[in-house]
């Protein structure tokens, strides 16, 4: 893969950096502020842009704007969002609009090697990649708490993979249950939700994800 | 004997002087009524004719002022407002003519006191020896009765002047609150700032090294080659011991614990251990002071320390800790960098708002090519 990193810390994204060269992908550009990012962009752009929320000058949300603007002129870029909390906030603004491509991860995350590279790719694939605690918090915090307690423990537990974006098949292995039990309860999952499925899965998780950010 | 004589004397002079003066207050307070008179109802115009009026009369209060310290002993503050020193000077003018009346009758006691020294000196035979001792024992009764007026209308005068300039009661216990209003928000934002600075100390700092830290290793994980791994590891644990020491840093920024367990002196002298560039600390408190002095005192070293290597390349920096005078304690830190230090940049400012919720005083003295000095008055309760 293609990578653009923008990271004010950088020791952070010194170590990004070495990360993925190790990983065999290729590092275009790494910058600390959100000016550079949108122009390295421009001038290259790559399959997959991480950035930190926070940036110089004013360290509030000009990496969430640049991604968001990333977004609207690259389609094709995907986005991945590193934020020091979870911003409810910046995770539903990123969950507005078209959003195939799009993560949002907790920085302390990138520790958990494996699963930032697993969050990176799909992303780059025009898939979704949810933190667990963004999801467990849009979960914990949507006002559909009555239809969300129709759901049985194991429903709840499918839908929180099911919105960070994994596949039926990862959901299966992660949670060690058929992939046909895992449909069957995703099938559940929309009748209690009252959502009406849709096609693909980024879309549906969009859709599920959507509704609990609302 | 010889005081009282010589504060009569002096008061004396006060009063021939008081009524020099009122022989020009007197017709300045009647032109000004008279021009304030056609006016009077008519703001625009009256605001016009009040400005050049109230001007005059500040001066005369000022003139006022400095005559009262020197010849009567009476120190008040300067007007709060011209209104007052208008008022001021408009009343001033009777106590002056009621001295010039007193220092009169002064003289004419002292004149018919000593008339019998006259007769016996220049008359040959004196007619009627009894009406001339009546009339020296009246005169010296006249001016005992003089002596004591003199001090009385110089007690006048300073009554009549606290009246006017002083500030009253009420508007003492305003200013206070409104004062100790003004320091408590400036508290409660510095305490804002602070946590700010903190949260700042422990993301950008502490945080993002156990981040790295934590990609160092999972990276090490995911290598195949024992050769790398290893020297990632040692990587990881060299950021480890990076990481421990930030937050020894951070910890001792938010409280220096050495303050409560060692006192003030043990905490400057960290200070001074820590930083990069030669520190002297003259310490000449005698006891400890109390906690919440020790802290502000302890910051304001801190800040101008690190504010001085910062941005001043100084090449020694003094620290002096000592009580000004009684009840106070008195902080000041002297660089020999390059100055123009900016007072109402954050960190001085942020301290001065400390400093200022504890009664206290900062000043900045910091011309271009220096030296800077950062001083803290510090008061005791």
């Amino acid at each position: 893969m293609r990578v653009i990193l923008a990271e004010d810390s950088t020791l952070l994204r010194e170590g990004l950096v070495r990360l993925l060269a190790e990983e065999g992908h290729e590092v275009l550009a790494a910058v600390g502020e959100a000016e550079s990012l949108l122009k390295a962009v421009a001038e290259n752009p790559p399959d997959v842009v991480v950035a930190d929320v926070r940036m110089p000058p004013t360290h509030t949300d000009e990496g969430l704007r640049a991604a968001l603007e990333i977004r609207e002129r690259w389609p094709r870029v995907g986005v991945l969002v590193l934020s020091q909390y979870v911003e409810k906030r910046y995770a539903t603004e990123l969950l507005t609009g078209e959003t195939e491509g799009v993560g949002y991860l907790l920085k302390d995350r990138v520790v958990q090697v494996d699963e930032f590279l697993d969050a990176l790719e799909r992303v780059a694939d025009g898939r979704a990649a949810f933190d667990p605690e963004v999801v467990r918090q849009l979960l914990g915090r949507t006002s559909h708490t009555d239809l969300l307690a129709r759901l049985t423990a194991r429903e709840r537990a499918v839908l929180a993979e099911m919105a960070q974006g994994h596949t039926n098949a990862a959901i299966a292995r992660r949670l060690h249950i058929s992939q046909s039990g895992v449909e069957k309860h995703i099938n559940a999952i929309f009748d209690k939700l009252e959502l009406s499925g849709g096609e693909g899965y980024s879309r549906r998780v969009l859709a599920v994800l959507r509704y609990l950010g609302s | 004997m010889r005081d009282m004589a010589r504060r009569g004397v002096r008061c004396g002079v006060g009063l021939m002087t008081g009524a020099a003066a009122a022989a020009i207050e007197l017709p300045f307070a009647v032109l000004a009524g008279a021009a304030l008179l056609p006016v009077a109802a008519w703001p625009a115009g009256r605001r016009a004719v009040l400005r050049p009026v109230l001007v005059c009369a500040r001066r005369l209060a000022e003139l006022e002022r400095a005559r009262l310290r020197i010849w009567l002993g009476v120190r008040v503050p300067p007007p709060h407002e011209d209104l007052r020193a208008l008022r001021y000077v408009a009343g001033r003018w009777a106590l002056g003519l009621l001295g010039g009346v007193v220092m009169l009758s002064a003289a004419i006691g002292l004149g018919y006191g000593l008339f019998w020294l006259y007769g016996w000196i220049l008359l040959d035979g004196i007619r009627d020896p009894g009406s001339i001792a009546l009339s020296s024992f009246g005169g010296f009764f006249l001016l005992f009765l003089a002596v004591q007026g003199i001090f009385g209308v110089a007690g006048l005068e300073g009554q009549w002047a606290r009246q006017c300039f002083g500030p009253r009661h009420q508007e003492e216990l305003e200013r206070r609150i409104a004062e100790l209003s003004a320091s408590r928000a400036a508290v409660v934002d510095a305490v804002h700032d602070e946590r700010r600075r903190i949260e700042r100390d422990l993301h950008d700092g502490v945080q993002q090294r156990l981040v790295a830290l934590g990609m160092l290793l999972g990276r090490a994980r995911r290598s195949q080659d024992a050769a790398r791994r290893d020297r990632l590891l040692g990587q990881a644990h060299e950021e480890s011991r990076r990481a421990l020491d930030e937050l020894r840093e951070v910890a001792w920024r938010i409280y220096p614990t050495t303050l409560d367990e060692a006192g003030l002196r043990a905490a400057l002298e960290t200070v001074a251990e820590r930083a990069s560039v030669p520190v002297r600390v003259e310490y000449h408190l005698t006891e400890e002071p109390e906690r919440a002095v020790a802290t502000v005192a302890y910051f304001v070293v801190c800040e101008a320390v690190t504010n001085a290597v910062k941005h001043a390349a100084p090449s020694r920096i003094i620290v002096a800790v000592g009580g000004a005078e009684e009840g106070m304690v008195h902080v000041a830190v002297q660089d020999d960098g390059c100055g123009g230090a900016n007072a109402s940049g954050s960190g001085l400012f942020g301290l001065a708002r400390r400093v200022a919720a504890l009664d206290g005083v900062l000043t900045v003295i910091s011309p271009p090519g220096g030296p800077t000095v950062v001083s803290a008055e510090l008061p005791c309760a």
